[in-house]
């Protein structure tokens, strides 16, 4: 058997692991579950050997070991599908499900006839049609994700390890999966299984071990518990998907107000099927959901960093067409990541620079802007937001994270625009800088900008939006306003227990 | 009909087929501005093969590091290195032809494996690695050779540039050598490994392969083919110079990429065969281009600066053509990826 105890692991200042244990018996199936930043996916990473542990022991078989790369997780009998996906896009099927274990041949070489042998036979057996020759990058996602598991598969492992395997896959592709599982159950495999539908859980798994915050809260067998308590395990909150109460009259549009935003249909392939989103000026729209349902991909399409591929966009009366985010942001959008490093912070450059960049962007390429400018002007932010400096001339890496978050929604706020995006702005945030964003946010919109705030932790969504839109596979599971903004509705919406996606169907 | 469709539609996916166009483009404007009689004529493909057999190899070896993902712009001044070993092994040691060579091909390993430890194992970036190591190289072949000098016996410069059976050149069996080598290598897990290494090392580590490892082997390969170009070269002049062929570094790389190689992990030998014989054949075309011109326009005179902008201004936009095409290829595939997605959900909604 597989066991991790006390498991610790810390990125920055954000604890993604405190404490987790997590145990896998031969022939069991058992459903990994969690919310955001619960930790699965860092606890699949570990046993996996893409992270290393801060703290705590994996054990197999009584005994301890240690997992510090893929090489050394593959000899302890340990296959992983990655959600997503560890095939290489620009190589041939063929190649991919043999990488790292070719059967050997003459002279060195890599037996072919015996590697074809052993793909058709995994694709057979998997229900794949496809060519063995054809690149990856051809095929359709749901085709990559059964090929990755195949390639799991093939590695005979005596743990598997599925995170989020069954969201691209069609119908009768999980059909054929779960038949897959349930035949190396039979052979004493025992399988990890990550998923955020429900209904999977009851109709595949024996055992649920449900994380929260980094710890393991509870375990127990599919027969002893029931829908409403793994729900209230993850999430703390029961869901309240069957007796939903309409508050009659109360859409939470606001009346007399202008549309700012009119989103109908939206589609981005692949991650966003259909969404429907109305908002409107000086109004504070929530966007909630599990991680990986769509909403990163959502916000940057406004920003013309992600291409629409169906549906229409209004923005402000006119079709939105915004090619690049210069477009957006001469457009009036304004875009706070919440992936400081990437997308958001010059961290070599002095503080003073990292809040003018977006002014010095705006004007044109060579206007002038003395120092004094600068200085007056970035030192007018500092104070007005409260950014906790040294001196304006030491780099933005010198800062918490908390005030670099603040410099960078203090940039987007100097250009005034009429739409502010924030994706997950408060991750990795300490408390108080958070009061303090949501503070600066809210008098944004009482001056009469729109926000629109995706965020991986929902409770913080209820203090500042005006509407929530909770995401659940790429489509507008329930949009929450007045009454109805409550805890079980919410997570009800983001397991997507509502409507018709009730029993957890994509299509 | 339908299987030569299917078989045509196939090629188009595969990473060699825009430098198979551009080379097809090249090489009937060559064809046709030399004159198809002169230019099958043996003599004169003779010619083309021997005096261009050194350049298409050392692409072909660049090609290999592509896979990997990295490369050597020092590659060109490394053929320079292979003669300067070769001439001054046999004038001062007293060595046969044949192991002075075997020196050369060792000094051109030696060189890659140098590179290879400052890329892969101290990761410096590959285009400063290369170009600090032009310059070491430069050094090195002016130290062993501080002025052009030395020849090569009479039989052997004879043989490279003859004709077997009167209409072979008997060039080609050095590229034979190079493609029976990789063929082999192709075979081998060495052959699937450099392309994931190249494309994605995290994905390959967690296959269990060690990219550096992998990028070693890669580096060598490339050092044994840049000693086989080298000697192709040293048998074509015939005698040393340490500072030539320094421009072939990047001239490669372009070839390379026109052909249809990208950074890591895409790209076959057949891109690098293409991407050379597009530069060349350009080169030829621009040449009897202006020739023509000459005997038409009388008294017209052109330094050989202008060959060069015209021929350079095509492979120009050869380059681009070859990045507009991938790009173009890219959106092609995601359209036709979502159009099947949504006819398959459909189906089954």
């Amino acid at each position: 058997m597989f066991e991790t105890k006390e498991m610790g692991k810390r990125f920055d200042a954000v604890v993604a692991l405190n404490g987790a244990s997590l145990k896998a018996y031969p022939g069991e199936i058992r459903a990994l579950l969690g919310s955001n930043g619960s930790g699965k996916s860092t606890m699949i990473k570990i046993l996996a050997g893409v992270y290393g542990p801060d703290s705590g022991e994996i054990s197999v078989d009584g005994k301890v070991v240690s997992i510090g790369s893929g090489t050394a997780s593959r000899q302890h009998g340990i296959a992983t599908a990655f959600q997503e996906l560890s095939l290489i896009p620009t190589m041939s099927v063929l190649d991919n499900l043999m990488l790292g274990s070719e059967p050997k041949g003459k002279f060195g070489m890599v037996d072919r006839a015996e590697a074809r042998q052993k793909v058709q036979a995994l694709l057979d057996r998997f229900g794949i049609d496809c060519d063995m020759d054809a690149y990856i990058q051809t095929l359709m996602p749901s085709t990559q994700t059964m090929l990755e598991v195949a390639k799991a598969v093939s590695q005979k492992p005596r743990l598997l390890l599925l995170d989020e395997v069954t969201a691209p896959l069609y119908h009768d592709e999980i059909q054929v999966l779960f038949r897959i599982v349930r035949e190396l159950k039979a052979d004493g495999v025992s399988i990890i299984y990550v998923t955020h539908r429900m209904s999977e859980i009851f109709e595949l798994c024996d055992q649920v071990t449900i994380m929260r915050s980094g710890e393991t809260v509870k375990e127990a067998s599919t027969n002893e518990i029931d829908l409403d308590e793994i729900v209230f395990h993850m999430t703390g909150q029961y869901p309240e998907a069957h007796a939903e109460k309409e508050v009659a009259g109360d859409s939470g549009e606001p009346t007399g107000r202008e549309v700012l935003l009119d989103v109908r249909n939206l589609a981005i392939f692949p991650s966003v099927w259909d969404v429907n989103m109305k908002a409107y000026k000086g109004e504070i729209i929530g966007i909630a959901g599990l991680q990986g349902q769509g909403q990163p991909e959502f916000i940057r399409s406004l920003l013309g960093a992600a291409q629409i591929t169906g549906g229409s966009v209004q923005f402000d009366g006119k079709k939105l067409d915004f090619k690049s985010p210069v477009d957006a942001v001469n457009g009036g959008v304004g875009f706070v990541s919440g992936d400081r490093k990437r997308e958001a912070v010059f961290p070599v450059r002095s503080i003073s620079e990292n809040i003018s960049a977006g002014k010095i962007a705006s004007g044109q390429l060579g206007a002038y802007m003395t120092g004094k400018f600068i200085k007056e002007f970035s030192s007018g932010a500092v104070e007005k937001y409260n950014i906790k400096i040294g001196r304006l001339e030491n780099p933005a890496s010198s800062l918490s994270g908390g005030n670099q978050q603040k410099l960078v929604i203090a940039r987007w706020i100097a250009m005034n625009p009429t739409l502010l995006l924030l994706d997950d702005p408060t991750k990795g945030v300490d408390v108080h800088s958070r009061r303090e964003i949501h503070k600066i946010l809210q008098e944004c919109a009482a001056g009469g900008m729109t926000v629109i705030i995706s965020s991986s932790e929902y409770e913080e969504l209820f203090g500042i939006a005006d509407r929530i839109y909770v995401f659940f596979e790429g489509r507008v599971s329930d949009m929450l306003a007045g009454a109805r903004k409550t805890d079980e509705l919410l997570v009800a919406a983001m397991m997507g227990m509502t409507g018709q996606n009730k029993d957890g169907e994509a299509m | 009909m339908a299987q030569v469709r299917e078989s045509f539609s196939r090629f188009r996916r595969t990473p060699a087929f825009t430098g198979f166009v551009l080379f097809t483009f090249a090489l009937t404007l060559n064809v046709i501005l030399q004159g198809p009689a002169n230019f099958f004529s043996p003599n004169s493909l003779g010619i083309l093969f021997s005096s261009n057999m050194p350049f298409l190899i050392i692409v072909i070896a660049q090609g290999v590091l592509l896979m990997s993902g990295t490369m050597d712009i020092s590659i060109g001044i490394q053929l320079a290195l292979v003669n300067v070993v070769t001439i001054m092994t046999v004038q001062e040691w007293g060595l046969s032809f044949v192991m002075g060579s075997l020196f050369g091909v060792a000094a051109a390993i030696v060189a890659s494996v140098v590179l290879w430890v400052l890329i892969s194992v101290i990761r410096l970036p590959d285009l400063l690695a290369g170009f600090a190591m032009t310059y070491v190289i430069r050094g090195v072949n002016v130290f062993i050779m501080n002025i052009p000098q030395g020849t090569v016996a009479r039989p052997f410069w004879q043989a490279y540039s003859s004709l077997l059976l009167g209409f072979i050149p008997a060039s080609i069996i050095a590229l034979a050598v190079v493609l029976a080598i990789w063929a082999y290598l192709k075979r081998t897990p060495f052959g699937t490994h450099v392309y994931a290494v190249g494309a994605n090392p995290q994905n390959a580590f967690a296959a269990g392969i060690s990219p550096v490892k992998v990028q070693l082997q890669a580096f060598m390969i490339k050092g044994l083919f840049t000693g086989i170009a080298g000697i192709c070269l040293t048998l074509m002049t015939a005698s040393g110079n340490p500072l030539q062929a320094e421009d072939w570094g990047l001239r490669s790389l372009a070839a390379a990429i026109i052909g249809g190689f990208t950074f890591g992990g895409w790209g076959t030998i057949a891109c690098a065969v293409f991407g050379a014989g597009f530069l060349v054949m350009i080169q030829n075309s621009v040449y009897f281009l202006f020739n023509w011109l000459a005997n038409v326009i009388p008294g017209l005179m052109v330094t050989s600066f202008w060959h060069n902008f015209i021929a350079d201004s095509i492979i120009f936009l050869g380059l681009l053509t070859t990045i507009i095409t991938v790009r173009g290829q890219r959106e092609a595939l995601r359209i036709n990826l979502e159009k099947k997605y949504m006819k398959r959900g459909e189906s089954i909604a």
